[in-house]
Formats: structure tokens, sequence, C-alpha cells
């Protein structure tokens, strides 16, 4: 398998690794819900498709990364700078 | 070897005096030699040019500065901030992509990058890093060849070619590689404390193309 890294390029997977999810967002401060807590370490989605994860380019780049990519095939149809996708969130999450 | 880079240890020193601890010492030290290794018929095809006292400090933009930082390079020192992938030298002396928001400053003597922090200062982290990689220069015929040995990127011209900078990985080691011309020519960068991993690797991957060290400036 090989990822389209945005700022090097197409590389190996060897030089990424991988962290999962990157759906979950972490719950607020210390007033966090015990339950929201636990949901966020522990509970993830074991999807059959596409899957948006987080990858470090840690022989590359060093920049974390958001890849969609099917877990049936390991085909990727996106890889954005995971940077760029938490400030997206961040405005979303203002506007 | 009259001109090793290193003095073995059982090797006679000439001053009565034992060196101080704190000597400069090359990053190279202790690994390479100058001289010719491998195959030894034949013209080199690997020339091995270990770079010592070079001048090199990361440079990392403020977030949002990049702009500012990038007007302030090119009108205090005349540099252009290299895009993504891309080294912006003249001659010894610029700038390598090293990252998002990132860049290696390299020059020729320590004393070259002297008030870099200064002029940066608000829009760019400035750390010397002049004693923390090993740097060596790969050229020759046969350079793209040994390279290609160690290196999982493509190194053709169709892919790579001079001005351009890619940071992967040789033998699991963490190394930064730009192209210095279209004859080709490389250098490589590693970290200091990797670099007897990376001459282990280096040598024998050129052995077989005859390969020729030197250092320089010469000493």
């Amino acid at each position: 398998m090989r990822i389209r890294c945005p700022y090097c390029g197409e590389r190996d997977n060897g030089e990424f690794s991988y962290l999962g999810d990157a759906a979950p967002t972490r719950p607020d401060g210390m007033g966090a819900e015990a339950a929201a807590m636990h949901d966020y370490v522990y509970l993830r989605e074991n999807r059959a498709g596409a899957h948006r994860e987080l990858w470090y380019h840690g022989s590359g780049c060093r920049a974390w990364l958001v890849v969609t990519r099917d877990t049936r095939t390991h085909a990727i149809d996106d890889v954005s700078p995971a940077r760029d996708v938490a400030r997206t969130r961040r405005t979303g999450e203002a506007a | 070897m009259s001109d090793a880079v290193t003095t073995s240890a059982s090797a006679p020193r000439s001053a009565g005096t034992p060196r101080s601890a704190w000597a400069p010492r090359s990053a190279w030290a202790g690994f390479a030699q100058a001289g010719r290794h491998g195959r030894p018929q034949g013209e080199a095809g690997v020339h091995l040019t270990l770079r010592e006292g070079v001048g090199l400090a990361t440079v990392i933009a403020a977030d949002g500065q990049e702009a500012s930082l990038g007007r302030i390079l090119t009108d205090r020192l005349g540099w252009s901030l290299p895009e993504i992938g891309a080294a912006h030298l003249v001659g010894e002396q610029g700038l390598i992509w090293s990252g998002p928001g990132q860049w290696l400053a390299i020059a020729e003597t320590r004393a070259g990058l002297h008030g870099l922090a200064q002029a940066l200062h608000g829009v760019a982290a400035v750390t010397d890093q002049s004693d923390a990689r090993a740097l060596v220069r790969v050229s020759g015929p046969d350079a793209r060849r040994a390279l290609s040995k160690g290196v999982a990127i493509d190194l053709h011209p169709r892919a790579f070619r001079a001005g351009q900078v890619a940071i992967t990985a040789i033998a699991h080691v963490g190394a930064q590689i730009w192209q210095r011309d279209e004859a080709p020519s490389y250098d490589l960068a590693v970290a200091r404390s990797f670099a007897g991993s990376v001459w282990t690797w280096l040598s024998h991957a050129c052995a077989e193309f005859g390969c020729a060290v030197n250092r320089e400036p010469e000493r």
C-alpha cells in the first residue's frame, strides 16, 4: 500500500504509522462526563468501507494526515493534512 | 592511510599534549576514511565528499507568518522561501524545504548563518543544527544507482530533479536528500548520531561502483 502524502507525494506505507479513526473529538476539558470520556477513548466503529483515519508521516515530513481508505480494498480516496481538517472543524463549529 | 579522517586510538600523536575531549570532531570521524574504496579498477563510479564545518539551522515559521517570513528573507538576505519539496540554493547557501512550514538554512560555514535568528525574530524559530547533522555529497556517474539501492523514492529524472528535496528513510534512518545538479549530485543529511549506521550502508552500496571518499574543505 502507498499513501500519497500531500507534501511528499506517493510514499511506501512503511514511512507512516497508523493512529486510527479520525472521527472522535476529545470532550472539552475537566468538565467532561466520565461516560463521554469513555466513549471517546474506547468506542470505535468497525467499518467495512470508507474510513477516515489518522496517519503520521514519521519517516517523511512528520505531518499528521487524515486518510480516507476503503477498509475492504485499501483503496485510498483522499489524503488531507490533519491540520487543515482540524482548522475546518474549528471554523465550522465557530460559524 | 595518511589523510584518514580520524586518528585511530593506536595511531601515534604528533604533539606531546593529549587532544582535548572538547576538540571539534567530524560527524564522520571514526567511520569514514578518505581514499579509494570498493572496486579498485577504473574510474570511481561514486564520489563521496564529507562536508564539514557547514552552517545549518532549522527555520520554522510561526503560525500564519509564512508570508512575512518569505518577505523578510527576500528583503534582508536575498533568499527565496522554497515551495514544498524544493531547495533554493545559490552556490552552497540557501534554504531547503524540510516539512510543512519548515526549512533547513544552509551556508558554507556556521558564520554564514550569523544574524539569521535576529532577522527572523517574531516570524520564525531558528535553531542551529550545524553539529546535529552529518552531511555527505554523493556524486559521480553511479551516484543515482548507488542511492537508489537505499531509498524507496524514485530518483529517476522524471520524478526527482536538481532543486528538489525529499525527506525519507535510508536503511531505516531518517534522511533528507536534495539534488544539487543534473550530473547528478546529491547532498544527504542524517542525524549525526546515525552517521555510523548510514556510513556502513553507504560504503557498501557504493563499493561495487568503486568509491572515492574525500573531505571538504580539505584539512
